[in-house]
């Protein structure tokens, strides 16, 4: 993330081109409980980076995918949802995202249309699940059928950050889902975002 | 020794944390006032309830209070310094589910995290339970699910 003028080295989006590791990103309102789920599913591996100046946590995690050990690096919000919008960066080489919504709070559902456009605006292609948590509030919630996942046609999963109900579960299929995507990649915007930092900077050479 | 936190609130005058607990080796209720001390109404809420739950003196009683609840006891105990009453106070971390809490500062947003967190707290499993699994698997049946009214309205994009 290069809003100021340095970038931080755990930042640096070259390291997610190499083979064994991927980015994961997640999105959602204020207080759906993404940290909490990373926090359960990351245990006492569990030491966020509060990168505070670029406004997100980052978790890192190893993990086995078949018989390869590849490096995960989560992306967390910190605060950045606020804005509606997130920078960029944020989405940029990302291999797949997480999306959460609260079943207490209507809005957070309501908003999950936002977060989808605009990371479609971005990532057209990545794979994409979502996520209904805090079920141990309110079991009568997985009686219900949310739609958007369907519509969407993305996997969705009923947890609880709290009583641990299907967090593991959502966070495996997500990194499987991730590698898989990065072996067989079928988004060009990477690319064409490369290009147009070519041409800028070529621009203001010139 | 094993100290079982009971309750857990604050006394105005002077500023500081009340904890009722259990000493686990006797099975006694006793009672620990703690003094807040270099507190004042601009003081960083946060960093002061991290410092109370290390402190050497007290982290052992401490242990079974969360952090987020030290948090709420310490705004509760800046906001009366800052001349809001316990009404009001209070009134600050009630949680209505049709609010967007995105458009909250900082502040009001830890306020509703607390209170979030009491929830939480209570349904936590943790990974010192007897008890605790890590990968917990519940499969949902999708057949006698009934359709949301969340879904009701024709959203762009539901």
């Amino acid at each position: 993330m290069a809003r100021e003028g340095s970038t931080h080295p755990d930042l640096d989006p070259a390291k997610y081109d190499a083979a064994e590791a991927v980015k994961i990103i997640c999105l959602g309102d204020s207080a759906v409980g993404k940290s909490k789920l990373m926090e359960r599913f990351l245990l006492d591996e569990y030491r966020p980076q509060q990168m505070s100046t670029y406004a997100l946590t980052l978790y890192k995690h190893k993990a086995t995918v078949g018989n390869k050990t590849v490096a995960v690096d989560f992306w967390d919000t910190a605060g950045q949802e606020r804005f509606q919008s997130m920078h960029p960066s944020y989405y940029y080489k990302a291999h797949a995202c997480i999306m959460v919504f609260d079943i207490q709070r209507k809005i957070t559902y309501k908003n999950l249309s936002m977060w989808y456009k605009e990371l479609r605006e971005y990532r057209p292609e990545i794979p994409c699940c979502v996520v209904a948590n805090k079920i141990d509030a309110d079991m009568k919630a997985t009686q219900r059928s949310f739609n958007f996942a369907k519509k969407h046609d993305l996997p969705s999963y009923f947890v609880s950050a709290a009583d641990g109900t299907n967090v593991v579960k959502m966070f495996r299929d997500t990194i499987r889902r991730a590698v898989e995507y990065k072996q067989n990649p079928t988004d060009f915007m990477d690319e064409v975002l490369q290009e147009l930092e070519v041409k800028v900077y070529s621009s203001n050479v010139a | 020794m094993n100290f079982e936190a009971k309750r857990c609130g604050v006394q105005f005058s002077p500023p500081s944390i009340v904890l009722i607990y259990e000493n686990k080796s006797t099975n006694k209720l006793r009672k620990r006032i703690i003094p807040v001390r270099k507190y004042s109404k601009d003081s960083d809420y946060r960093k002061a309830a991290e410092t109370l739950k290390n402190h050497p003196r007290h982290r052992d009683y401490l242990q079974s209070v969360s952090q987020s609840q030290l948090e709420r006891l310490h705004i509760i105990l800046r906001d009366h310094m800052q001349g809001l009453s316990l009404e009001q106070s209070l009134a600050s971390f009630r949680l209505d589910p049709e609010q967007d809490l995105n458009k909250l500062d900082d502040d009001e947003l830890a306020r509703k995290k607390g209170k979030m967190d009491e929830l939480f707290e209570k349904n936590r499993k943790r990974k010192d339970d007897p008890d605790f699994v890590y990968d917990v698997e519940v499969e949902f049946s999708a057949n006698n699910q009934e359709k949301c009214s969340w879904d009701e309205e024709s959203d762009d994009g539901f």
